[in-house]
């Protein structure tokens, strides 16, 4: 390929041809709802946590499904797991199960 | 009545006697690695307890639990005649022998086998009253036991016959005990049949021992039927040897549960000594089965208390934690326990165990200057409403309340009207301790900023935790309690329907926080309440639980509609309820009209 | 003579029933309701032309000129099938006997008072899209107080798409009729803001995306990608929508006077009980089972009862046309067999 002059700044792409899908098979294994996820974004406008901090459920699924999941990290238990979100939710996902699982996988092993 | 051997022993009496060392070498490091797993506190507690008279109300537990059963008494009174039977009678005959040995041979009473293989060792010469007295309570007691044997080798095939829809499978381990057990009263009644023209006996070993004889005389040619006494006693090893690896464990940890229970101990943090006697007592009777609605309804039998026990004996904590988070913590199954193991408690314990969601400081984003608006509520204002994050999705209910209250003329002040952050719970039941009690912290500063004399939820997940875990300066009512209060003092009135209502206990409101009667009483001022098989502590659970993280939505739905279904047998107009979750769970089936109390009462406001 | 009953005199039934009596068979058209027309006749222009729903359904009265009985008010009791022909009983106790079926029982819309969350019957300020066609029908596009709105928003996917309410499907109409009632509201309040909020916006039709670009470059409709969460009501009786803008990434607050509830195609309510009087199956979705999804759209499993319009799935008016059409020829090929 020829390289035109400038470099892709890999950082702000997603790139899906290196596979970074490990998380997101975890999650899909666990919580096979998380499949059936159509980014309506109810889960982030319920969300009491969201009103205060970017804490955003639509945004963390899918970027785990791209494999962007180092930014997740700090964000993941910022999550109160009231539970509202799964109520509000059209698809019926389990969400609370999907944040206890992302934040046991992300944040393992680190946590008081 | 005398000795008829000048030899104690005979070797038939060892696999009794080995069994029997076993058990009690086993029991004896049991108790003491139980112990030591016990926090500090909880040995005191024990010890506290055990030195008191309350040790005798413990006894007397002990005696009408694990011997009389009464709680399966209470359920179904041929499965209680049935344990009472084998508990009782065995206990029974025990007492029994050994009072035979102390009055006629009381110098082997230091042979742990005398008074079991007394009529081997014993002959009658002369019969006495005395000696009637105890050979009819002898037989009288295993005709007792056998006649529970018979009934459990009913129940193994026709279990229907008992009211259990379903029970356990027996496991290789369980299998051996049981086969056991059921063979320890029948080859002793038939020994002692054998033996009755030797050693005596009454109307049951004597008139079946005759019988024997008429077409055999086996007393001459007693070699012949000793075997029967080696199988007796092998039959008697075996089960104490199978005790610690089967269901029967219960036997020896139920005791010990109850004096540990009353003595005040509780899992709290992790699962201990208490929680390791807790999951050993149970006894595999699967009545939890058929109450809990995700065996009965969802099909999903790897979740029963019952099965979550098993996991834990077994150490597939994987499992364990995968019937945790799927269980509705609804305790019907609690409810029905005859021995009470309360897994409630424990499941959290295991849940904690995986769960780390916890980091210093957790919710530092939480602002307390958010409360500002907290601390500006004037003095003059008595009752603060809290409507709970879910209520906000049941508008109808919030806007109820608002109603209700402007009309009480109440000073009060809707403190969540623009939403709040969560109480706490939800997080807890996800097994979160430490992250439950941030939150909990952060709210109790803000609501304590108020000078409110009550805060009113609608949420009974709210309301639970307020009431049971918050230290606040005020008390904490459930909106249903508060309307009571009102309509009782006056303060508001209701024009009385016809509307043929059913209520529908919400579980945190019910079972897990005892309130009743205030929705009930509610109820009945504005409407015709009708009465349901489910109501009070018999009450389902409406599937929506937030406990159950990892339970999918489809097998929720499955008992939601099941759950409407039989609340609404007998066609009401409305189906009501006290709990945002349980309305919401409810108006998806789309089955019925459904209101949450404060609704009703507010439509019918004078 | 041959004889047929067609139970629903919506647009699929009215167009049916024309076609077939103009092929000199005896129609019997069967309404439960009072006037004809069905949800139709209720509303007040059509997309994509903005033709008036009222012309569209006098057309097709002025087609069948007469020729059908019409049974307006009544409903099928019962049905049986005796030597090829069926004998029905209707509400009054009137009998028909003929030799086939044609089932137009169509739709209803989704009751909006199930999305507690979004306050219809609760907030004085929130109405359905059926609702706000009758205010288009009168004139009269006002809030509760009388007062024209100065901001609406249209909520999109109310009663589709959602698990939690048992409507698995895409209704399929909705989105267009939101852009083309946001349009309308422009047309009637050109200062009035307008915002659509979309899960996806689907505009699958010859002129539908027109009615898309015309909405952004003539009339500056505000499309959000979020489906709202909950509605809430201030001291002015002004709703207030809480949803995310997902392109944005934000959770969005806007306070609005009046909100449409964009409610979606249910199958019929009644629909199971006339079922199991003809004989006919029901998917899990609630609308009809028809025998091949591809070649036989309009065949039912039982012989001589077919099937037409929105009852076998949501359908658009041209959609639902070319449906009855097709059915009125295969169920005439049917009768002259």
């Amino acid at each position: 390929m020829i390289n035109f002059g400038y470099k892709r700044n890999e950082s702000a792409t997603l790139d899906l041809d290196v596979d970074n899908s490990e998380l997101y098979k975890k999650m899909l294994e666990e919580e096979p709802s998380s499949a059936t996820c159509i980014s309506c974004g109810t889960c982030a406008s319920t969300c009491s946590a969201g009103q205060f901090t970017d804490f955003n459920l639509r945004k963390i699924m899918l970027l785990c499904k791209r494999g962007d999941t180092q930014s997740l990290e700090p964000i993941i238990n910022r999550c109160m797991v009231c539970g509202k979100c799964q109520f509000a939710c059209p698809k019926g996902l389990n969400t609370r199960h999907i944040v206890l699982i992302l934040n046991k996988h992300l944040n393992a092993g680190k946590i008081s | 009545m005398q000795e008829r051997l000048a030899n104690s022993f005979d070797p038939f009496v060892l696999p009794y006697t080995i069994g029997l060392v076993f058990i009690l070498t086993y029991l004896f490091i049991a108790l003491i690695r139980v112990v030591k797993a016990l926090p500090n506190d909880d040995k005191l507690k024990l010890l506290k307890h055990i030195f008191s008279l309350k040790i005798f109300k413990s006894g007397w537990e002990i005696f009408m639990e694990c011997l009389l059963h009464r709680k399966i008494w209470k359920k179904n009174w041929t499965l209680g005649y049935m344990h009472t039977a084998f508990a009782f009678g065995w206990f029974l005959l025990i007492i029994l022998g050994h009072l035979e040995v102390q009055i006629y041979a009381p110098h082997r009473l230091n042979l742990p086998w005398y008074p079991i293989f007394f009529r081997y060792f014993m002959m009658e010469t002369q019969s006495t009253m005395q000696g009637a007295f105890f050979f009819f309570m002898m037989d009288l007691t295993l005709l007792y036991v056998l006649s529970g044997l018979g009934l459990a080798i009913f129940k193994r095939f026709r279990r229907k016959a008992f009211g259990m829809k379903r029970t356990t499978k027996l496991r290789w381990n369980d299998q051996i005990a049981v086969l056991a057990l059921w063979s320890i009263f029948p080859l002793r009644f038939l020994a002692e049949s054998f033996y009755s023209e030797i050693s005596g006996g009454s109307f049951l070993t004597a008139g079946v021992g005759s019988i024997f004889h008429w077409f055999y005389d086996f007393t001459a040619n007693e070699i012949y039927v000793r075997p029967i006494w080696w199988a007796y006693s092998i039959a008697l090893g075996v089960f104490f040897i199978m005790l610690p690896w089967s269901r029967f464990t219960h036997i020896l940890s139920e005791p010990l549960f109850i004096i540990m229970r009353n003595a005040g101990i509780r899992e709290e943090h992790r699962n201990s000594g208490y929680g390791k006697v807790e999951i050993y007592s149970c006894s595999r009777c699967g009545i939890c089965l058929d109450p809990c609605q995700l065996v009965s309804v969802a099909s999903l039998r790897d979740s029963a208390a019952i099965n979550y026990t098993r996991h834990l004996r077994l150490w597939k904590s994987e499992k364990a934690h995968q019937a945790a988070s799927t269980c509705l913590m609804c305790n019907r199954c609690t409810q029905a326990c005859p021995v009470g193991v309360d897994t409630a408690a424990l499941k959290l314990n295991t849940k904690h165990e995986l769960v780390n969601l916890h980091t210093t400081d957790q919710y530092n984003y939480l602002n307390t200057n958010a409360g500002a608006d907290l601390q500006s509520v004037p003095s003059s204002v008595d009752v603060i409403y809290f409507a709970g994050c879910m209520t906000h999705l049941t508008p109808a209910t919030k806007l109820a309340m608002t109603k209700i209250l402007e009309a009480s003329g109440e000073q009060f002040r809707f403190i969540d009207e623009e939403g709040s952050i969560c109480c706490g719970r939800p997080v807890l039941l996800a097994g979160a301790r430490k992250s439950a009690n941030e939150l909990m912290e952060k709210n109790t500063e803000l609501f304590n900023q108020t000078h409110a004399k009550t805060l009113v939820t609608s949420c009974p997940i709210c309301y639970k935790f307020f009431k049971e875990n918050y230290d606040l300066n005020m008390r904490v009512l459930h909106h249903s309690q508060y309307i009571q209060e009102l309509l009782k003092e006056g303060e508001i009135k209701v024009n009385p329907t016809a509307a043929k209502i059913v209520f529908h206990d919400p579980c945190e409101l019910g079972r897990n926080s005892g309130v009743y009667d205030e929705p009930r009483e509610v109820l009945k001022s504005v409407g015709q309440l009708q009465s349901t098989a489910y109501d009070g502590e018999e009450s389902l659970c409406c599937g929506h639980s937030l406990a159950a993280e990892a339970l999918p939505y489809r097998k929720r739905r499955v008992m939601s509609e099941d759950a409407v279904e039989k609340l609404t047998t007998n066609n009401p107009d409305i189906l009501a309820t006290a709990c945002p979750a349980c309305k919401k769970a409810f108006s998806e089936t789309n089955k019925v009209e459904v209101k949450d109390l404060a609704e009703i009462v507010a439509e019918n406001l004078v | 003579m041959k004889s047929i009953a067609i139970i629903g005199a919506g647009i699929a039934g009215l167009s049916a029933a024309s076609d077939l009596s103009k092929k000199g068979h005896k129609v019997y058209l069967i309404e439960k309701n009072v006037e004809i027309g069905g949800h139709v006749a209720q509303w007040d222009r059509l997309f994509p032309s903005q033709k008036e729903a009222k012309i569209v359904v006098d057309e097709l009265v002025k087609n069948l000129n007469n020729r059908a009985e019409v049974l307006a008010n009544s409903e099928v009791q019962h049905c049986e099938k005796k030597d090829n022909k069926f004998e029905l009983i209707l509400t009054g106790n009137k009998n028909l006997l003929v030799d086939t079926i044609l089932v137009t029982t169509g739709f209803d819309t989704f009751r909006a008072q199930r999305k507690e969350e979004y306050g219809y019957g609760i907030y004085e300020n929130v109405i359905t899209s059926a609702d706000l066609e009758q205010l288009f029908k009168k004139h009269n596009v006002v809030c509760k107080t009388g007062n024209p709105p100065k901001r609406v928003a249209f909520v999109h996917c109310v009663g589709s798409r959602d698990e939690k309410v048992g409507n698995r499907h895409c209704s399929k109409v909705c989105c267009v009729t939101a852009v083309k009632q946001a349009c309308e509201i422009k047309e009637l309040y050109p200062d009035c803001e307008v915002y659509n909020l979309y899960m996806d916006l689907r505009m699958f039709d010859r002129h539908f995306e027109d009615m898309y670009h015309e909405a952004q470059s003539k009339y500056h409709v505000n499309f959000i990608r979020g489906r709202l969460s909950e509605a809430g009501e201030n001291k002015d009786h002004q709703v207030v929508l809480k949803t995310e803008d997902t392109l944005a990434g934000k959770p969005l607050k806007l306070t609005v006077d009046l909100l449409v509830l964009m409610i979606g195609m249910e199958a019929c309510h009644s629909q199971k009980s006339l079922n199991a009087k003809l004989g006919v199956r029901s998917d899990t979705d609630g609308f009809l089972s028809t025998k091949d999804i591809f070649t036989q759209n309009n065949f039912s499993n039982t012989d001589g009862v077919f099937f037409a319009g929105t009852c076998t799935g949501p359908k658009t008016i041209p959609e639902t046309f070319a449906d009855a059409r097709a059915a009125a020829s295969l169920v005439n090929a049917y009768l002259m067999s």
